[in-house]
């Protein structure tokens, strides 16, 4: 099973989301080494961490684009909570025995690439244009959202 | 069997739609590509894929229109929920074994088409109007043009 590369056209120019981003691609390819192993703990464990992080990720994105005044933050907001709910259905099946760690890694891959090239790039001008005038305000305002969500 | 050729006839204004859309015209090409290979695990993945794409495009969509007070909204949801009874039943009989690849890119092919220009047409010019973009409210297209520019390494 192929890994995910990271290539340059999934940059969405936003540093802090870009890192995210390539955290949840290196779980995306930790899972298929373990997938790879044969080892159920490894991959229930990759999986658990995967979900984590990613809903620390949605909760830290959602917030950028509140922020930045992004108009269709609700729609963004439906696909992620419809992602979260179709991965929580294989975490699901994962745990009642079924063995669905192939076809899990088949969309997390379509999903994640198809979102970050189309959606996120939608909202990018948005954030990177607040973010300038965040930045200006040096009140650690972009620091505070990195702890809350992710410390 | 022909390929959907992308054309400015199919964009709606909403750059974020218009993606989507490309990639669900995108994913039936390649169903039409795979169709016709002897590879069900490759036309099974096709297919799963442009289904998740397609209830992710359909509930972006959806809550657009609710956001922007579109009238006709409950109508346009029963047009999703039909389709996507349609796709499932050619899903389930792929499970069954039958070739369902070829006849599904058909029926895609023909309903998306068909849905775009007439159904999104209607809700697009509501939508741009109720829920209006920063960045073409004050910069147009500078915005995006210099972020491309400063920020795409």
């Amino acid at each position: 099973m192929a890994l995910i590369e990271w290539t340059e056209d999934l940059n969405t120019g936003i540093q802090v989301i870009d890192n995210q981003h390539q955290r949840i691609v290196e779980y995306i390819n930790k899972l298929a080494h373990a997938q790879e192993n044969h080892s159920r703990a490894e991959v229930g464990g990759v999986l658990d961490e995967l979900v984590d992080y990613t809903l620390s990720h949605f909760a830290f994105e959602e917030s950028l684009m509140e922020e930045s005044g992004y108009a269709y933050i609700n729609a963004h907001k439906k696909v992620h909570q419809l992602f979260v709910k179709r991965v929580a259905d294989y975490q699901q099946r994962f745990k009642m025995g079924e063995e669905i760690t192939e076809e899990l890694l088949n969309t997390l891959r379509a999903w994640l690439i198809n979102h970050i090239k189309n959606d996120d790039q939608d909202y990018s001008g948005d954030v990177l244009h607040n973010m300038q005038q965040v930045s200006h305000r040096k009140d650690g305002w972009l620091k505070r959202s990195l702890n809350k969500f992710f410390g | 069997m022909s390929q959907i050729e992308w054309t400015t006839e199919l964009e709606i204004g909403i750059g974020v739609i218009d993606g989507q859309h490309r990639r669900i015209v995108d994913y039936i090409n390649t169903l039409d590509d795979v169709s016709r290979i002897p590879d069900r695990e490759t036309v099974g993945r096709v297919i799963g894929d442009l289904i998740d794409y397609t209830y992710s495009h359909f509930a972006f969509e959806e809550a657009l229109m609710e956001e922007a007070g579109y009238e006709y909204l409950s109508v346009h949801q029963n047009t999703h929920k039909s389709f996507c009874e349609r796709i499932e039943h050619f899903r389930k009989k792929f499970d069954e074994g039958e070739e369902v690849a070829e006849s599904l890119a058909e029926l895609l092919r023909t309903w998306l088409i068909n849905h775009i220009m007439s159904d999104d047409e209607s809700y697009a010019g509501l939508v741009k109007e109720k829920m209006p973009r920063i960045e073409n409210q004050n910069q147009g297209t500078w915005l995006s043009s210099a972020v491309k520019r400063f920020f795409t390494h």
